[in-house]
């Protein structure tokens, strides 16, 4: 990470809550807390983190962002706007059960769609570099259970034997199952070909459920049910994609505001779906990278490296835009072209869990997050 | 499985009722790749028995899917503007034009066919690997696009070097459209000097294509490239694709030719990828991908997913040595790697998994069942429970006409493996035995293919012909697992 400046510093005087990593005190045990559940909604292709949050008290923004610019964007403080898309956010925000972290990534700088979602699930050394994800092994560590809002079963939740999904099936001419019937064809698999067949022996899912429809803001609604049940999982994921917007992304309107107002409203529907567990609830956004900070030749942006993180939920107490901003002036540019990182995303993942599940920050580290040296950052998300 | 259905599961489709058992598996699945490709389908489910031709209109060219879309886009603006249509008139107008017009569904069902009737299923299951490393989802007009590019860039490829398929699927103008490199305009072409000069459009470099190419479609990550080769690339793609402006796109609809390069958008000068040298004009392309596909990463990037989908779930080095050893010794040539491939497959005892849709032809075919409506039904309105061929391969997780990611299907058995996709399997399972009349009862179906004696014991401690059908296609061994 490039080392702070002047210029930085003077932005920081105007972001309010910001955030040095290196000063960080590592303390806490937040056992004596009652357990929370947590989301994470996967972003996939990479969201535009300057189009989301804007940085409206950048001077660079303007100039590197002429086309796809917003006229308008909510504002959060003098500094950051919110795209006008995030309605629903906003007024979280405005309640005190939302917050942003803004200039943060996974430490990934390749700018491949598939390296950086194998990582950011992950959450090892490096992509590729586990087969289990980072919530999976928190949910193995606290013995809770997860589910997933998909057809596979997603990286990021894998690691746990207690966790499972969901995704309503219509095969015309099929009916649920015979429970005895899959219970001979599991005998017959073994690992964890069998463990999936026994998984849909004992989904138990009432009529109701099974017609529900399979678009994220319905599946964020049931996992929200589904999370406000006693017994019920602790943790869900969902996926919401085609952040991706290589070309014509649009700026209040268009491709990527779409996205963005998808991805309120999944929040909204899972506010809904918790109903008085939001009170106990984490939300939290995760993509592979952010986009270029200029606008490219065919009015969208390229592959870049730090993006946004959107966190809602209950369990935040007080509204923040968390960031050690590193500027946009093309000194301060990763490799002159992207949004430097300046806050390491895992530990905001970590904080969450720490929050969630009662496990100390340094078990997490070590056994999440397969490093000894991830940076607590929960007091500066949930005091 | 006997060792000619047990091979033939790793690298076709399973031997259909009227098929003859070759005798030599190995001399068979070698001339499969020599094997004449023809469309072939059933026109109706009530004449399900008669596998004929797909007639000559339903094979429309490059220029023929152009005015389809025209079409397809006329009407569609008529239907809107008509302000004395209701909600739910329109909706239904519109889906009539989608249906006459929109080749896709066509495409889509054809596809089903063929890698349910088959005679030339090895082939089928080779192009259907690089239809699927070389992705192309839905964005734009590509819907149109795709079964050509399954057809035209890939099996009408599959036979000749990797470089040769390598530059054709890049030229092609699904993938140029798929990957945005349609917009895309070098930085100093004339077009975008005389851009800045009017100061009337704003056009640029767009580099997605110029990354997957390298990250996905060869040398992979693996080769350390930087972000200078990735832009180098992206400037020697740039003016490959066709005219966007809006007036042009309206009249001719869609993109109609392949190999279309403009050279006012073109970039010009030298430029730098992997350490080669690639000079300005529309060779530069033909030597970028000769360049690539001889790379030693890419060798090894592929032959890595050959062996993973082919040959066995956990894959050994000694394989991905011996099919580089081959690719280098023959000069990419893919009909003397897929020979590789299959002899590799057939030495490998391991069982290897396999994807839904490939499961599902296999079921089909071996029960010799009817799941796919015809080419004439499905502009009827039928009364029946059948899914179209789109919602079959949706609901499998495996659409190939959809909105996806460039990296395709993985071939990696755990991503394939959870409660939600194994039901899928028994359902699917049930969905074939309840609607789709299989001719062979779940005993003929074991006698033929010689099932070991723990699926044989699985299906016949069961009762009810359905259950054993279910238990028989969700078996380890059918399963490939």
């Amino acid at each position: 990470m490039a080392k702070l400046d002047m210029t930085r510093r003077k932005f920081l005087k105007f972001t309010g809550a910001s955030l040095f990593l290196s000063a960080v005190p590592v303390s806490g045990f937040t056992k004596d807390l009652p357990q929370g559940n947590i989301s994470v909604i996967l972003l996939q292709g990479g969201m535009d983190g300057l189009t989301a949050v804007p940085p409206i008290g950048d001077p660079a923004l303007a100039s590197l962002r002429q086309e796809i610019g917003l006229s308008n964007p909510i504002k959060v403080n003098p500094f950051f706007g919110l795209h006008p898309k995030l309605q629903h956010f906003s007024k979280l925000m405005a309640r005190g059960e939302a917050s942003i972290v803004h200039a943060t990534s996974f430490p990934y700088t390749k700018r491949s769609h598939f390296e950086g979602q194998n990582y950011m699930q992950g959450g090892g050394s490096s992509p590729f570099s586990t087969t289990t994800g980072w919530l999976g092994r928190a949910l193995d560590l606290a013995l809770l259970p997860g589910r997933a809002l998909s057809l596979e079963l997603p990286l990021i939740l894998r690691g746990s034997l207690n966790v499972d999904n969901f995704y309503p099936a219509r095969v015309n001419g099929s009916s649920k199952p015979e429970k005895w019937l899959i219970e001979q064809i599991t005998m017959a698999h073994q690992a964890e070909v069998a463990r999936a067949f026994q998984a849909v022996g004992d989904k138990v899912v009432d009529q109701a459920r099974s017609n529900i429809p399979r678009d994220p803001v319905s599946l964020a609604k049931y996992a929200g049910e589904q999370m406000s049940t006693k017994g019920g999982p602790v943790a869900s994921v969902i996926r919401v994609n085609q952040f991706d917007t290589h070309a014509l992304q649009g700026a209040d309107e268009g491709s990527h505001g779409d996205r963005l107002e998808l991805l309120d409203e999944v929040i909204k529907a899972y506010r809904e779906g918790l109903g008085d567990a939001w009170d106990q609830s984490i939300i939290l956004t995760l993509t592979e990278f952010g986009r270029t900070a200029s606008v490219n030749g065919t009015g969208g942006t390229d592959h870049g490296y730090a993006s946004v993180g959107l966190l809602a939920g209950g369990l935040i107490d007080n509204s923040r835009v968390i960031s050690e901003w590193p500027g946009l002036a093309d000194v301060d540019l990763y490799e002159e072209r992207d949004l430097y990182a300046t806050i390491d995303y895992r530990s905001v993942c970590a904080a969450c869990i720490e929050r969630v599940l009662g496990l100390d920050h340094d078990l997490i580290s070590q056994k999440v997050f397969l490093t000894s040296k991830l940076k607590r950052t929960y007091d500066y998300i949930f005091s | 499985m006997t060792e000619s259905f047990r091979v033939a599961q790793k690298i076709g489709l399973l031997f259909r009722p009227e098929d003859d058992i070759p005798r030599d598996i190995k001399d068979w699945a070698i001339g499969q790749l020599s094997t004449e490709s023809k469309s072939i389908g059933i026109k109706s489910i009530s004449n399900s028995h008669q596998i004929e031709y797909w007639p000559e209109d339903y094979l429309p060219n490059l220029s023929e899917r152009a005015e389809m879309l025209r079409q397809l886009r006329l009407y569609e603006d008529m239907i809107q503007k008509d302000k004395s249509l209701s909600k739910i008139e329109m909706d239904r107008l519109l889906w009539i034009s989608e249906k006459k017009n929109n080749i896709r569904f066509l495409d889509e069902l054809r596809f089903a066919h063929r890698n349910v009737y088959a005679e030339d299923q090895v082939k089928q299951r080779f192009s259907l690997f690089w239809s699927n490393h070389f992705t192309v989802g839905i964005s734009g007009t590509t819907r149109g696009l795709i079964g050509h590019f399954m057809d035209a860039a890939i099996l009408d490829n599959l036979n000749g070097s990797f470089a040769n398929m390598l530059y054709k699927v890049t030229t092609h103008p699904a993938m140029l459209t798929y990957l945005d490199n349609i917009y895309s305009v070098g930085e100093n072409s004339e077009r975008a000097i005389q851009c800045r000069k009017n100061n009337k459009c704003k056009v640029g470099l767009n580099d997605n294509l110029g990354r997957e190419l390298l990250e996905l479609h060869t040398v992979s990550p693996a080769a350390n490239y930087t972000e200078s080769d990735i832009r180098a690339t992206a400037q020697i793609l740039a003016g490959w694709g066709t005219i966007v402006d809006k007036p042009q796109l309206e009249k001719f609809g869609l993109f109609n030719h392949w190999d279309a390069f403009v050279s006012n958008r073109a970039e010009p000068g030298t430029k730098l990828v992997l350490g080669k040298a690639i000079y300005a004009g529309k060779d530069g392309l033909h030597n970028l991908t000769e360049h690539l596909a001889s790379h030693e990463h890419t060798q090894r990037h592929l032959a890595h997913k050959l062996c993973q989908h082919f040959v066995s779930d956990d894959v050994q080095s000694v394989d991905i040595e011996h099919i580089m050893k081959i690719w280098q010794q023959s000069g990419g040539d893919l009909r003397k790697i897929h020979q590789a491939v299959i002899e590799r497959a057939i030495a490998s005892k391991a069982p290897k998994f396999q994807w839904p849709a490939i499961w599902l032809f296999q079921v089909l075919r071996i029960s010799d069942s009817t799941y796919f409506l015809g080419w004439d039904d499905i502009h009827k309105d039928l009364n029946d429970r059948r899914m179209s061929a789109k919602k079959v391969f949706q609901e499998l997780g495996q659409p190939f006409w959809a909105k996806r990611q460039p990296n395709g299907y993985s071939s990696s058995k755990s991503y394939w493996i959870s409660g939600e996709f194994l039901e899928r399997r028994l359902r699917f399972s049930e969905a074939i035995y309840n609607t789709a009349h299989p001719q062979l009862t779940p005993k003929e179906v074991m006698d033929r293919i010689g099932v070991n004696s723990a699926t044989r014991n699985l299906v016949e401690g069961l009762s009810g012909r359905k259950r054993q059908f279910i238990a028989l296609m969700c078996s380890p061994e059918l399963m490939g697992v």
